[in-house]
Order: structure tokens, then C-alpha cells, then sequence
């Protein structure tokens, strides 16, 4: 069979990105496959191609929901007509319906917390599945940044599927995450692709400052010294609000952006950045998802990110059209103390095992009366349905372990006096080859191919109604 | 209207009679029996469920505001009025809240739809990411664009011509119709952001959402009135067809069928008061309504006899006087009587 041909007709591209050719050749001959490939580099494709080919429904797993919504409007705007997504939001007349007409998707979403349920369990038994695909895999992993109790789940469905060939996908695993997807998912001998983690058009900066407050006299600084487009990482949605304020005072355009908005005006200001009409984004990390903008120049962190992994995940929406671009991590004194305990307050406390294991697993008055908290209540609820109360405080106590260990990793970044780069890369057990020039803060930046500030052309807008709607409709 | 004004007319129309958490409920659009049936005794039709996500703290900072500006004054219970708020000149408003019930979210939605698809094809540009993602409103609009034949560029022409047309007759600021036109998105020009128009108008986010509901009652009247040929379509399942909420209307069938109150309550496994809000509902909307099965004539006469004197629609005060009528009935009594004058 002829791929490219095939990659031509259905996505009008010429030729495969690195990576993409060996995962699907290896799929298509019916191997198990764990993929590593970076964010941007087109995972999907991976097995919406081989869907093309395959005789049988794809399956594909998806932890997140703004996740699965995303693929599912990809694959719909491509012209894709048989997808169907299945999570909690579903209303029950649509239910009825897709249960009914199952066999005849070719590409079913399912979130982990449906699937394992003992009805969608039994509905997608009677149906062929061609491929599961387990997204974000390392979602799996208890070690890794993003860990969700429920994708452990889907090892629990495999037997009702009859062992289906399996496909992970991921951005970001170490060896010790690529060993637990491995395991979890009863994958024997996979091949294992995994691409260079490092971005060589990616040019990593730290500035460290002595008071918090010398931060925002940098972004003023800086917004005024090169051009975006770019997104600014607040931490928190007041302090994106902040950010956003002070951008807009400074005569920049610059919009916030984070998850207590209306979804409508979350779309608005993503398409407005999609269409230049922005220069700036000021987030919480709620932004990136599902966004395809090939030519972010800046990726900034006003706050220290938790982790290494998160970090690589957020850098990594810069430069995707491979021109040069810069991420910038701010810190001041005193901040890793706060990203510790920070960190450290996500996970279950004692008072929270305790009442989770006195109340039961079922006992969710327990989030709504404020006494456990949503993630800490499905953590612990997760594990005490595997193990001895013993066991689910071990296991916590390992939780805690690993978080201290991401959190040292962060600090290390910032007190290094090596190459940035090579520290990153080395977190993903992969060796840095090849240095660019334009490397780190630790090598002398040269910030002369970052494009220097301009004030643009906004768009001037009239005060009258009848302008706009003859700027929208132009006929 | 500003927010704060909303607050204001409604703050009036109750008397006196009512605390400062009833508009709150009512701007919510609260579908319980004391907030449907104010909107009977004092006419509160148009401001009913006009921001249903309102929050309570926003709602709070704006009454605070309110009484520190010296619009409200503190007195013993009840909540009164100054006299700078009494002379208040607050423009009339096209709110239909009543009629239209936040169903004007689904007309925007299909028009905005519409206007992104037209600003696309019409500029031969095939594929985008549409604006709104709920996928009923999604495949409504594609059988309505298939049905109008929207590739020919006359359709666009005509039904841009039709959105100047009734929106220049609507009798609403041209701030509202910049609001409304800020919500838009077209190729290459995304919609602004309620804090966006906010800013750029020097309002508050309350006030350029409530002009943005006012606008769209306003253009929805306009539209139900001229009946362009295009635009009408979009108001396809809007029009509430009856005036009762859902709930009530399916008490009015049971009640039709010959269900007594309680039976109706055990069926539908709800409580009695709630069912009896119901009727109260049904009270307040039927012209016909027949009270004899709840109250005997003479309780009736009393009740609004006792209303009368008091003037007062307070039920705890007809209740010292009348103790042997229930709450549920004075209630009734006075919905019916609301109704008449």
C-alpha cells in the first residue's frame, strides 16, 4: 500500500512528519506500539491513517474531555462523518441512539471513567474493535505529572474487548513511564518509538529577580522589546487578569484567558489569537489545548512550572513552524518554597484518607460537604478499591515521593549552571546531540533573531454597528 | 438599562413588599412559587430569568452599591427607596423575559452560526472552526442553510439586508447594537469577549450582558413583527408556545385528568407545596381558573377582602387575621386577584 498516497488524499499533505511513517507502517502490520512523540507533531494521524485501512472501529481513550472535544471537531472539520464521543456529558436521547448504531463508527471516543463501566463495558464487547488507542498514556502513570486513577481502568477492559491491538500515545514519558504503560496496558514486546524530545528552534531563558514585584517590570519590558505572538503562563487566573491589564495599559493587545470564563468567550479569545488579532495570551496552564498555532514566538512563565514534564508539555506550543522561539522562566526568591507546597497540597491529606476509608468509597457527600477534595477523593477512592487501607497511605506516601522529586527537579533547573537544554532532555533519559547555537540562558543567548517590537497595525474599528456586520459579510 | 437600574425597577414595582434577595431570584429566573407568583401580583413579566447565570456576589457588590450611592435606604425589615431613586429616569426596555425565557441565547447561537458560515463561504473559504460547538444547534442550522440555499451569494445578500433592515427598526441605543454585533465572528474578525465590550465601553460586565439580552428581545420582537422571509426561520421553536413553565404544565394535565393535588404529588413524587406552586402558576396565567376545589366562596371573599384592607400582599399578615385559611390558599386567592387587577 502506497501511505503517502494515502496521506495525500485524506490530508492533502506530501510527506510524513518524523516519526509518523515508522508508527503507522508498524500498526498496520498489527503490532502493539507505544509512540513518543512531541506535542505539534501530528499524533493523530498516527491512527486516524491507519482507520483508513483497518477493517473495524478505532477506539480511542481519551483522559481529557477539552481533549477529546477537540479531536472530534478535527476530525468532523477534515470532513469525517462517523465519530462519535462518549463521556458523562452525553444527554440519554443521544445515548440511546449511539448504543444502538455502535458498530457503525469508525472512530469512538470514550472517556476512561465510561468505558469501565459494566454496561458500555458489555456494548463495545459486542462490537469489533480494530485498534484501541490510549491517548495521553501517560496519564497511566502514577509517576507522571498528570496522573488520573481512572485510566488505569482501561487494563480492566481488556479482556471484554478479546485483547485488542493497542496503540499509546504520548508527548512526554521517561523509561520509568514507558515501563508502567507497558505493564498497565499488558502490552508483551510494543515498539517503542520515540522521538528526540529536544526542540532545537526552542531557546530556553531563565531570569531570576529578587522580588516577586521586579517580574512584572520585565514583562513590561519585554513585550516592549520583542513581538509576539505569545503566551504568557500567570499561574493563577487573577494574576492573568493582572497580566492582561497591565499588557493592555502598555498599549499591547493582549486578552486572558483561563477556565472560569464562559466557554463562548474562551473560544472568542482563542480565535482572536488565531487570527493575529492578539499578540498576547495571559493564562492559567487551562490554555493550549486544542490550539493549532504554528507561530507562537514566546512561551513566558510568570510562575515556576510543577514539574519538568509540564514544563517541556507548555515550552513545547512555541515555534511549531520550526523558526526560532523563545520560552522564558521567571523566578524570584522564595519561589520554590511556594511551588512545593503547592504541589504537596494537591495530594491527599491524612484527614482526607481517613475519612474517604471511615465513609466508604462511594461516599462523594464527603466533596460536596468540603471535607475531601474532588482529585484527593478519586485518588484514594481508586486505590482503596485495590488495596488495604495500609496500602492505599504507602501508596500515597510514594505519590508524595515522586512529587518531591519533580519539585527538586524544577529546583535544580533553576540553580543550574550547565546547559539547560541538556538538563531537560537528560529528565526524559535521552541525550542531547547536536547543541544548537542558540541554546540557553547558561550559553549566551542572542536575542537579535527574535523579531524585534513593532507597534502593528491594529485594525481600527468604528464606533458604528453597521461597519462591523459590513466587515463580517463584505458582499 | 444598566444592571443597577434593573435592580431599581424592580426594587419599585414590588413596593416595599419584598426583600432585596427577590430580584436576585427573579433576574435568575428562580422557578419556585414565590417568585412566579410575584411576577402575577406586581408585573414583573419582563425582567423574569433575563441573566440566569447571575451571581450572587456580583448581585451583592451591586445592591451594596446601590445603598452607599443612596438608592437604598435601610429601614427596620424592609428595603426602601429614596427619593433620587424614585425620580430615577430609567429608559423603557424591550425585556421580554417572560415571553422569551432565555431562548434569545438559542437564537443568537443560530444566528451567529449562520453569519460565520456566510462570512466564509461568501469569501469562498470552505473550512473553519465553527463558533459554537453544541451540535443540535450545529445540525440546525446546516438543514437551515441547505434549506435557504446559502451558496448563492443573493441568499447572503439578502439575508445581510434583512439583519440591517430589523435591526435598524429595533428601538434599542446603538450602544445595544454594537454590543450585539461585538458577539459576531467572521473570517478573520473573531467576536470580542464580554469583558472586551465592557472595557471599551466603560461599563460593567453586568451591564453590557444585560444590554446584549435587552437588544436580542428587542430585535426578536422586531423580527416576530415584519416577518422577513429569511430571518423568521431563526425563530423556529423559540416562541414559547405556552406561557406555564414545564413542570407546571405537566400538573395541569394530571389535574385535567382528575388527579387530586395529593395524588398529583405522589405520582410525580414531588412535595405538596411544590405541586401547590403549581397551581398558583396555573392561577396566575388561566383567565378561567377554577378555585372552588381549593378554597370555599366565602375563605375566597375573605382573603381578598382582608388584601384589600391591609393593602398588602404580605401572606403572613392576612394569615393573623384569617387563621384558619392556609398559606396556599391566601396565596391562590391572591394570584387570581393579582391577575384581575
Amino acid at each position: 500500500m502506497n501511505l503517502e498516497k494515502l496521506l495525500q488524499s485524506t490530508y492533502g499533505f506530501s510527506s510524513f512528519r518524523p516519526g509518523q511513517r515508522e508508527i503507522i507502517e508498524r500498526v498496520l502490520a498489527g503490532e502493539d506500539v507505544i509512540a513518543l512523540l512531541p506535542t505539534g507533531m501530528g499524533k493523530s494521524i498516527c491512527y486516524q491513517l491507519p482507520a483508513k485501512v483497518l477493517p473495524d472501529s478505532v477506539l480511542i481513550v481519551s483522559p481529557l474531555l477539552s481533549l477529546m472535544q477537540d479531536q472530534v471537531a478535527q476530525l468532523k472539520k477534515m470532513g469525517e462523518k462517523s465519530v462519535v464521543a462518549i463521556n458523562s456529558f452525553l444527554k440519554p436521547e443521544d445515548k440511546e441512539k449511539i448504543w444502538n448504531t455502535l458498530s457503525s463508527y469508525k472512530f469512538i471516543f470514550i472517556s476512561p471513567e465510561m468505558l469501565v463501566q459494566p454496561f458500555v463495558k458489555r456494548k463495545l464487547g459486542q462490537i469489533r474493535i480494530s485498534l484501541l488507542v490510549a491517548d495521553e498514556a501517560h496519564c497511566i502513570s502514577q509517576w507522571g505529572f498528570d496522573f488520573r486513577p481512572d485510566y488505569l481502568r482501561i487494563s480492566e477492559i481488556l479482556p471484554a474487548l478479546n485483547f485488542p491491538q493497542v496503540l499509546a500515545l504520548t508527548a512526554t514519558a521517561t523509561d520509568k513511564v514507558t515501563e508502567e504503560i507497558k505493564k498497565y496496558l499488558g502490552l508483551k514486546e510494543p515498539y517503542v518509538y520515540t522521538h528526540p524530545m529536544d526542540r532545537k528552534n526552542i531557546v530556553y531563558d531563565i531570569k531570576k529577580f529578587e522580588d516577586g514585584r521586579d517580574k512584572v517590570e520585565f514583562i513590561k519590558e519585554f513585550v516592549r522589546k520583542f513581538n509576539g505572538p505569545g503566551i504568557i503562563y500567570a499561574g493563577t487566573r487573577k494574576k492573568s487578569q493582572e497580566l492582561s491589564v497591565l499588557l493592555t495599559e502598555q498599549g499591547i493587545s493582549a486578552a486572558f484567558y483561563h477556565g472560569g470564563m464562559e466557554h463562548q468567550d474562551r473560544i472568542f479569545v482563542q480565535q482572536q489569537f488565531q487570527n493575529g488579532e492578539l499578540q498576547w495570551i495571559c493564562s492559567t496552564n487551562a490554555f493550549g489545548m486544542g490550539v493549532h498555532i504554528p507561530n507562537i514566538r514566546h512561551v513566558i512563565h510568570f510562575q515556576l512550572p510543577t514539574s519538568i514534564e509540564g514544563y517541556v508539555q507548555e515550552v513545547g506550543r512555541a515555534g511549531r513552524d520550526g523558526q526560532p522561539s523563545l520560552a522564558t522562566l521567571l523566578y524570584a526568591q522564595g519561589d520554590e518554597v511556594l511551588l512545593e507546597s503547592l504541589v504537596m497540597d494537591d495530594l491527599p491529606n491524612e484527614h482526607e484518607i481517613k475519612a474517604v476509608n471511615r465513609h466508604g468509597v462511594g461516599a462523594t457527600h464527603l466533596i460536596d460537604q468540603g471535607i475531601v477534595r474532588e482529585t484527593a477523593f478519586r485518588v484514594i477512592s481508586y486505590w482503596m478499591t485495590q488495596l488495604p487501607i495500609e496500602g492505599v497511605i504507602s501508596q500515597i506516601e510514594l505519590l508524595r515521593s515522586g512529587k518531591r522529586l519533580q519539585v527538586s527537579k524544577i529546583r535544580e533547573l533553576i540553580g543550574l549552571e550547565g546547559c539547560l537544554r541538556s538538563y531537560i532532555i537528560q529528565c526524559f533519559d535521552q541525550q542531547l546531540n547536536d547543541k544548537p547555537d542558540n541554546c540557553c540562558a547558561n550559553d549566551r543567548i542572542n536575542y537579535d533573531v527574535f523579531e524585534a517590537f513593532s507597534y502593528s497595525k491594529e485594525k481600527q474599528f468604528s464606533l458604528e454597528w453597521q461597519d462591523r456586520l459590513g466587515a463580517i459579510l463584505p458582499i | 438599562m444598566l444592571f443597577s437600574e434593573l435592580i431599581l425597577v424592580i426594587m419599585k414595582a414590588v413596593n416595599r413588599q419584598r426583600t432585596i434577595s427577590s430580584p436576585y431570584h427573579l433576574i435568575k429566573g428562580k422557578k419556585s412559587g414565590q417568585t412566579i407568583q410575584d411576577i402575577g401580583y406586581f408585573g414583573l413579566y419582563p425582567y423574569f430569568g433575563v441573566l440566569p447565570k447571575l451571581d450572587k456576589k456580583a448581585y451583592d457588590q451591586a445592591v451594596q452599591r446601590l445603598f452607599s450611592e443612596g438608592y437604598l435606604l435601610v429601614n427596620e425589615q424592609v428595603v426602601d427607596l429614596s427619593q433620587k431613586a424614585l425620580e430615577s429616569d430609567i429608559a423603557a426596555s424591550p425585556l421580554n423575559g417572560w415571553k422569551y425565557r432565555g431562548k434569545e441565547n438559542l437564537f443568537f447561537n443560530r444566528l451567529s452560526l449562520i453569519v460565520q458560515t456566510f462570512s466564509h463561504t461568501s469569501q469562498q473559504i470552505k473550512i473553519f472552526d465553527p463558533i459554537v460547538s453544541n451540535e443540535d444547534v450545529q445540525s440546525w442550522v446546516k438543514k437551515y442553510l441547505k434549506r435557504i440555499g446559502f451558496r448563492d451569494l443573493a441568499v447572503a445578500r439578502a439575508f445581510k439586508e434583512e439583519l440591517l433592515i430589523t435591526l435598524t427598526e429595533t428601538e434599542i441605543s446603538e450602544t445595544h447594537k454594537m454590543i450585539v454585533m461585538e458577539r459576531l465572528t467572521g473570517s478573520g474578525l473573531s467576536g470580542l469577549t464580554w469583558r472586551q465590550i465592557a472595557d471599551s465601553k466603560n461599563l460593567s460586565l453586568l451591564d453590557v450582558q444585560l444590554m446584549a439580552v435587552e437588544a436580542l428581545h428587542g430585535w426578536m420582537a422586531a423580527i416576530e413583527r415584519s416577518k422577513p422571509p429569511l430571518l423568521i426561520g431563526l425563530m423556529d421553536g423559540i416562541i414559547q408556545q405556552s406561557s406555564l413553565t414545564e413542570t407546571a404544565q405537566r400538573t395541569e394535565k394530571l389535574f385535567g385528568q382528575g388527579f387530586s393535588l395529593e395524588q398529583i404529588a405522589s405520582l410525580r413524587q414531588l412535595k405538596t407545596s411544590t405541586i401547590e406552586d403549581h397551581f398558583v402558576e396555573l392561577a396566575m396565567n388561566d383567565p378561567h381558573f377554577n378555585y372552588m376545589p381549593f378554597i370555599n366562596p366565602t375563605l375566597y371573599k375573605a382573603i381578598i377582602a382582608e388584601g384589600r384592607r391591609q393593602e398588602t400582599k404580605r401572606l403572613r399578615e392576612i394569615k393573623e387575621h384569617l387563621p384558619e385559611a392556609s398559606y396556599f390558599q391566601i396565596r391562590l386567592a391572591l394570584a387570581i386577584r393579582g391577575k384581575q387587577g
